[in-house]
């Protein structure tokens, strides 16, 4: 079974193709600047050099039309004909209360992406252009979608609910929703398997941690709270996202500064965080060299970082009444050391004891940096959402043929 | 996205560059013309600093700035106009000026293109004349600062085709902008109320009924206005107000847009507003008011 994935932007279309019997990646690319008549597109398969073409692509249908061309072209290409591509897998990123598990897409399910546009104006409607140019190039093959917010729908209401007037809630539907939803359900399903336990025993905290951030705490295998909320803008502090702060900032800073909405809203998203702080960068890379260079801005940021994540994980651990496993994923997580140690500082009332060395010289695959003792298992899994998009399209397309 | 691919703004002066640059925040690519290339260069200047200070507020990030700029070329060759199918003429308000930039385009252009003017006072129809499309000639009158107000008057002229007012509509939607359809009419709806309200603001001031500061109060707090009529005055310039007001006189015979006295001394005095820093208020090079004069 061959299943494509794809992540649309306003103006963009990222894609992986997987031949699911061995879960290998047989191509995957991406097409940037749709709308335009200087379209560009970056096609690789394994093994070869990477193939970038400019064009005039002017909507998703195009782009995705594009995609297909090269999957199929006798020496760029991968498969014999379109009609090879079984299901296509397609992230969307707010599911709302709609969605708790992916699904396959009939119109229902549009209408209920469509109904959940309001929250999330920038990303819904691209990924419902990518839905219908996956469809119309398409139309033999299964539509799956996987929500970023479906696995943290089984979140309870005292978890989700924010103490506002609850009229908001009702009319607008403002409440907790979490992101990152297929990361965070992935790297757990990966630990569990890594420690050979089934989901049901452990208590898990991932850290998902790259540009955005957001820590999740997991019980059982359901999520039952997480640290991004109606948007992706609240909980950990992040590269350029301020993450918590008191809300009451906000009407001041715009009185004092003489700010838009648009302005404090940038401010906060792409203005704050590590950057904000250190003034220097929002790649943690960057700022760790800084910091141990004796920048006091980037260490400020670094400290500050890790002590909120680290606040974030004893909340969930109170959350849970303990904590089994905690498991740091994505770039950050997966790639600094020091972010890892210091977040683990203090962490020893928990019973857990990273072990200095194994975190510091990590070799690819999932690993644990626990010591033996450790009463926590720290593990370092790096995640795959494509792989997971992947297998949940794989998941319900078996299903269908068997109901 | 739009079926405008390629958007010529005819003119790089303040709404010239307040148009491209919110064109090209929207993803849209832009080619501005000016008459020399010390213009042109100009221009993108002033789109920079504009840029600037939204970066030092936080409105936007490096990377976006590159970007934004990066999508409006500056040129003083009317050849663009050849792939141009949206041309925004935005020159100096001169009824004789700027019949000569609808011909020029008109010759250069395609014929399915759209030509529009950024006009908030002229005769669309008469500017339609000069060239062989009236059915696709149209208003577009963005107000000042464009990057803060949504606002667009859609002006039809005499001839202008239903279909391009579609298209425009259309065009306008993606930009998130809040179209208003006027027909063409001396000063549409936004000139033609916000003068008389200026220019009974400078009576009151001549008649001694209360001092700038709460001519200006009295209307920010009673009415909510987010400027009074005078800074208002300041800051679309003295000569500009002068100007609207002259021509909708003359339009409409009507002593109710007779310019106040006092208005005409002010030009006179070179006093323009924020532009020469000073007018009814005191501004400094940013266009922000003195400290000195804030409430």
């Amino acid at each position: 079974m061959n299943v494509l994935v794809i992540n649309c932007g306003s103006s963009s279309i990222k894609y992986q193709l997987y031949r699911m019997e061995t879960e290998e990646v047989l191509s995957k690319g991406l097409v940037e600047r749709i709308g335009s008549d200087r379209s560009i597109v970056h096609h690789t398969v394994n093994g070869r050099e990477p193939w970038v073409e400019t064009a005039e692509i002017l909507d998703h249908r195009q782009g995705l039309y594009q995609v297909l061309a090269l999957l199929t072209d006798p020496e760029k290409g991968v498969l014999e004909d379109a009609g090879d591509v079984d299901a296509v897998g397609h992230r969307v990123v707010h599911g709302g209360e709609n969605f708790s598990s992916a699904v396959v897409i009939d119109q229902e399910v549009l209408r209920g992406i469509r109904q959940n546009v309001d929250l999330a104006p920038l990303h819904n409607p691209p990924n419902l252009s990518g839905i219908d140019a996956a469809r119309h190039n398409l139309p033999h093959a299964t539509h799956v979608a996987v929500f970023d917010t479906a696995f943290h729908q089984t979140m309870p209401d005292y978890a989700y609910m924010y103490p506002l007037p609850r009229v908001l809630y009702q009319k607008h539907r403002i409440r907790r929703y979490g992101f990152h939803g297929t990361s965070h359900q992935y790297v757990a399903e990966r630990a569990a398997e890594f420690l050979g336990r089934p989901p049901e025993e452990l208590k898990i905290i991932s850290c998902h941690i790259g540009n955005g951030a957001s820590c999740t705490a997991i019980e059982k295998g359901r999520s039952v709270d997480t640290t991004m909320g109606m948007t992706p803008l609240e909980g950990l502090m992040m590269g350029t996202r301020c993450g918590d702060i008191d809300p009451a900032i906000v009407p001041y800073v715009m009185g004092k500064e003489e700010l838009t909405l648009a302005e404090v809203n940038s401010m906060m998203n792409k203005h704050s965080g590590l950057l904000g702080v250190s003034g220097i960068s929002s790649d943690m890379r960057e700022i760790s060299e800084a910091a141990f260079n004796g920048d006091k801005y980037a260490r400020l940021s670094l400290e500050m970082y890790t002590y909120r994540l680290r606040k974030a994980i004893g909340s969930y651990a109170a959350v849970m009444d303990g904590v089994d496993v905690l498991i740091f994923t994505a770039g950050v997580g997966e790639n600094a050391s020091l972010v890892r140690e210091w977040t683990c500082r203090n962490l020893s009332y928990l019973g857990l004891e990273l072990d200095q060395e194994k975190n510091a010289d990590l070799p690819k695959g999932p690993q644990r940096i626990s010591t033996d003792r450790s009463r926590v298992n720290v593990l370092v899994i790096p995640t795959d959402e494509e792989l997971m998009i992947a297998r949940e399209t794989r998941r319900l397309v078996q299903q269908e043929e068997q109901g | 996205m739009s079926d405008f691919q390629h958007i010529v703004v005819y003119g790089g002066g303040t709404m010239g560059q307040g148009i491209a640059e919110l064109l090209s925040k929207k993803g849209f690519e832009v080619t501005v013309i000016e008459k020399t290339r010390a213009l042109a260069n100009q221009a993108r200047h002033h789109i920079e600093l504009s840029l600037n200070k939204q970066l030092s507020k936080w409105g936007i990030t490096q990377a976006e700035k590159k970007i934004i700029l990066s999508r409006i070329d500056f040129t003083n060759e009317d050849t663009v106009l050849e792939r141009a199918d949206l041309v925004i003429e935005t020159v100096t308000e001169d009824l004789q000026e700027k019949k000569k930039v609808f011909d020029r385009c008109d010759r250069f252009c395609p014929m399915d293109a759209i030509l529009s003017s950024n006009t908030s006072t002229l005769s669309l129809t008469e500017l339609a004349a000069v060239t062989r499309r009236p059915q696709r000639v149209i208003g577009l009158h963005f107000l000042h600062p464009i990057t803060r107000l949504d606002l667009v008057e859609v002006v039809r002229g005499l001839k202008t085709e239903e279909e391009t007012v579609r298209r425009i509509r259309q065009f306008l939607e993606k930009l998130h902008l809040t179209a208003i359809e006027v027909h063409e009419s001396p000063g549409f709806v936004t000139t033609r109320l916000i003068v008389i309200l200026i220019n009974e603001a400078l009576y009151t001031l001549m008649e001694g009924v209360a001092t700038p500061e709460d001519i200006d109060t009295a209307m920010i707090r009673g009415y909510q206005f987010p400027y009074g009529p005078l800074e208002m005055a300041d800051r679309f310039g003295l000569d500009s107000v002068l100007a609207s007001m002259e021509r909708l006189f003359r339009e409409y015979g009507d002593p109710k847009f007779r310019p106040a006295p006092l208005l005409k001394k002010m030009v006179w005095a070179g006093q323009l507003g924020v532009k020469t820093g000073e007018g009814f208020f005191r501004y400094d090079e940013d266009g922000d008011r003195l400290r000195e004069d804030v409430r």
